[in-house]
């Protein structure tokens, strides 16, 4: 397996010298490739990556989001979605390109307060989200525990191929949305959402700590009195990297 | 007049020509703020808080391209000798200005059109080198906030008193000394980005002068590093 | 937002291609060296009922000076020295981003650098100017009104300040028992020193001394340095959203102290020619 050198980097700290393709949170300058953030930078062949300690919520098309309808108008619902807009999801994209802004009433659909799970349908930087609830497991959210943690945190969250929500999820039983926008909603028996919960904050705390999963595996296995499985590479792995989402 | 530097060439207070008072840093101090650091540099104590980037109120004066970085530097009553009314005075606009484009450099605000990015400085006491406190404690803050930023900025001011040159200026020696020069830069990046000066200074003595200030500089940007990766692995602990 | 920065915005990418393409070749768009000034153009004693005046003009620049002396109580903490107090003001017709109201922060920034510059110097021998010790003293009005903008207020306004109180000639006071009385006779202001501000604007990597309108509007950063009659720099000020290298400060201290002569005869040659009269 390839080698990843890991190193803590302040803005302005050069991670690597020479040309590399470019990347998130970093920048070029002369000399090679400098960080933007506060962070953990990785360097895994040609590829590096940054991340970072903290950040706001970037909207990125296709990214699944949990947000609440905090406006609305005729023609659109103003949601928040922990950024620095508020994203739009428009009538058209619920009712359809026949639905007139007459015989529609928004709020029989969602009303104020109202927990959606959408998708991000486009941003750019002319303009603010634009959302979409039109695919399977999206819309309206009833019932269950919504919490925040920092957006940064979210790959960890999810771990290499979901396998650090899914333990979570099998170790209390419950089942676990999380918004790219660290927003999250833990559904299931209110018993098991506790623990859940302490989980994800665990991860949160330790985002950036390597062996990570074994704490959380042991952590839950103490807990719940069971033996919890890492749903993970094999036990040769001693040092953990994870996907991230972005594409490389 | 007071005798600011002794025949051993020591100070007021016991330090030497080229010595820096103690300077401690911590982030992520308040809670609502986005990152914020707080700084004692000397009896200097001033606490920087960062928002953003957030939606830009008021609309009309949002950028197209980019965020608007928006500084206010601020003096609380107490913090100095003389009690000072609440309301900024002109000294506090300027300094407000002068800060604002001593980190505005460093940010990367073409990643945040039409939104804005807040930073507040309040000295709650001031004792000399106020500003140059006040940009380092705001450039960790925004760096604890998690805004994208080339570098950080640091500094140091440097003073010209009983004609030696002197690093790292106190309230009396400001007041009392021949020059004040305050200076701050982007280690990484070596470009200055606040500079003023006020008082005589020759040639030579410009040149000494402003080369301590950028080598103390380097020395302060040792301190915020410290600190900042200390706040980040507090954190990642859980504390 | 200040005027100075919103005016970034309104530059066409064009024009701003333009600025920066000419100044790579080593010339200005209008011609100028590097290191040129606009013509300087001074006017002195225009207003006749202040106590000094001066109009400077620097290309289409125009700053207009009055300075009033009056008779005031010294500051608590210097009892023994006589009082400044500068203050500028843009006017509403100078430029299309002026609006009236109070001072913004860039004038106020320009009333601070320019108050310094002449403080720091010790122009005037704040000493002198007492007549009463902790009681009465001279108290000095520096004020200043900019008639038009086109680039580089800083020096317009500085050098119409220093002419101004050059060419001052005040009413004596005489104190009978608490009552102030104003003298007939007028008497000089006598400067101690000439200082003379040279502001140099950073445009992409070339530096450009005096920038007009348009070059201070495209320009990344900008640093005022103000020398006295010994060649010693007594104020710097730097200004704009970008930086300097160390490099680049080092070198234009010694463009700017040299400018600074240079201008420093021309506001003499203006301050001798008032005495003349």
């Amino acid at each position: 397996m390839t080698k990843i050198i890991r190193k803590f980097v302040l803005p302005g700290d050069l991670i690597v010298r020479g040309n590399y393709p470019p990347a998130p949170n970093t920048y070029q300058f002369e000399d090679g490739l400098h960080s933007l953030k506060v962070g953990l930078s990785e360097i895994e062949g040609k590829n590096v990556r940054v991340i970072p300690l903290a950040g706001k919520y970037i909207p990125r098309p296709d990214d699944l989001v949990v947000g609440v309808i905090v406006d609305m108008n005729a023609f659109a619902w103003s949601v928040d979605i922990n950024s620095f807009f508020p994203a739009f999801l428009t009538a058209t994209d619920v009712f359809g390109k026949r639905y007139s802004p007459e015989s529609v009433d928004l709020s029989s659909k969602f009303d104020i307060g109202d927990v959606i799970i959408a998708r991000v349908a486009a941003y750019d930087r002319s303009k603010d989200p634009m959302l979409t609830v039109a695919g399977p497991k999206l819309g309206k959210v009833n019932g269950g525990y919504l919490m925040k943690i920092s957006p940064v945190k979210v790959p960890r969250l999810i771990g290499r191929r979901g396998s650090m929500s899914k333990m979570i999820e099998e170790a209390t039983g419950t089942r676990i949305t999380i918004g790219q926008n660290g927003v999250i909603v833990i559904n299931g028996e209110p018993s098991k959402i506790p623990l859940a919960v302490k989980a994800i904050e665990m991860v949160e705390a330790q985002a950036h700590l390597a062996g990570l999963s074994v704490n959380v595996q042991n952590f839950l296995s103490k807990e719940t009195g069971r033996d919890v499985k890492r749903p993970s590479d094999g036990p040769s792995r001693t040092e953990e990297s994870y996907d991230d989402g972005e594409s490389e | 007049m007071t005798q600011l530097i002794s025949k051993k060439n020591l100070r007021l207070d016991g330090r030497k020509l080229d010595e820096l008072r103690p300077i401690k840093l911590t982030v992520g101090v308040l809670k609502n703020a986005d990152g914020s650091a707080y700084i004692e540099w000397g009896r200097n104590k001033i606490m920087a808080g960062v928002y953003g980037p957030k939606e830009c109120h008021p609309k009309h004066m949002a950028l197209p391209d980019r965020a608007l970085l928006k500084c206010r530097y601020h003096m609380a009553p107490f913090s100095v000798d003389d009690r000072k009314p609440p309301q900024p005075s002109r000294r506090e606009i300027e300094l407000s200005k002068i800060i604002r484009e001593a980190l505005s450099p460093a940010i990367v605000l073409e990643d945040f059109p039409r939104t804005a990015i807040e930073v507040y400085v309040e000295v709650l006491q001031s004792d000399g080198s106020s500003r140059i406190a006040s940009i380092t404690a705001a450039s960790a803050a925004l760096a604890d906030a998690g805004i994208p930023m080339r570098d950080l900025v640091v500094g140091c001011a440097v003073g010209k008193v009983q004609n030696k040159i002197v690093a790292d200026v106190s309230d009396v020696e400001d007041k009392e000394g021949q020059v004040d020069l305050p200076v701050a830069f982007m280690p990484n990046l070596n470009l200055v980005t606040l500079l003023q000066s006020d008082g005589a200074l020759t040639k030579e003595e410009f040149e000494k002068a402003f080369k301590l200030a950028l080598e103390k500089g380097r020395y302060v940007y040792e301190i915020v590093r410290d600190a900042l990766l200390e706040g980040f692995i507090e954190r990642r602990e859980g504390s | 937002m200040s005027a100075e920065e919103r005016k970034h915005e309104f530059v066409d990418s064009i024009r701003r291609e333009q600025v920066i393409r000419t100044l790579q070749t080593g010339v200005r768009l209008d011609g100028r060296r590097m290191d040129e000034y606009r013509k300087i153009k001074i006017d002195v004693g225009p207003i006749v009922k202040a106590d000094g005046s001066a109009l400077v003009q620097i290309g289409n620049t125009k700053a207009l000076v009055g300075v009033k002396v009056m008779v005031g109580t010294p500051f608590p903490d210097t009892p023994d020295e006589g009082i400044l107090t500068v203050n500028a003001d843009i006017l509403p017709i100078a430029s299309p981003y002026e609006e009236p109201g109070p001072p913004d922060e860039s004038t106020i920034e320009l009333s601070r650098v320019v108050d310094r510059g002449i403080r720091e110097s010790h122009m005037i021998d704040m000493g002198s100017l007492v007549l009463e010790k902790g009681k009465r003293v001279y108290s000095i009005f520096v004020d200043i009104t900019v008639l038009d903008v086109d680039g580089n207020l800083f020096d317009a306004v500085s050098y119409a300040a220093v002419t101004a109180l050059a060419t001052t000639k005040y009413r004596k006071a005489t104190l009978k028992g608490d009552q102030v009385v104003y003298s007939e006779k007028r008497v000089p202001l006598k400067p101690q020193t000439i200082p003379a501000s040279v502001t140099t604007a950073k445009i992409g990597r070339s530096l450009v001394v005096d920038p007009d309108w348009l070059e201070e509007a495209v320009m990344d950063a900008r640093l005022t340095l103000t020398f006295n009659s010994d060649d010693e720099l007594c104020a710097t000020q730097k200004g704009g959203t970008f930086g300097f290298t160390p490099e680049e400060i080092l070198k234009q201290m010694e463009v700017a102290r040299e400018k600074a002569r240079e201008n420093r005869i021309i506001l003499k040659e203006a301050i001798e020619g008032a005495k003349k009269k």
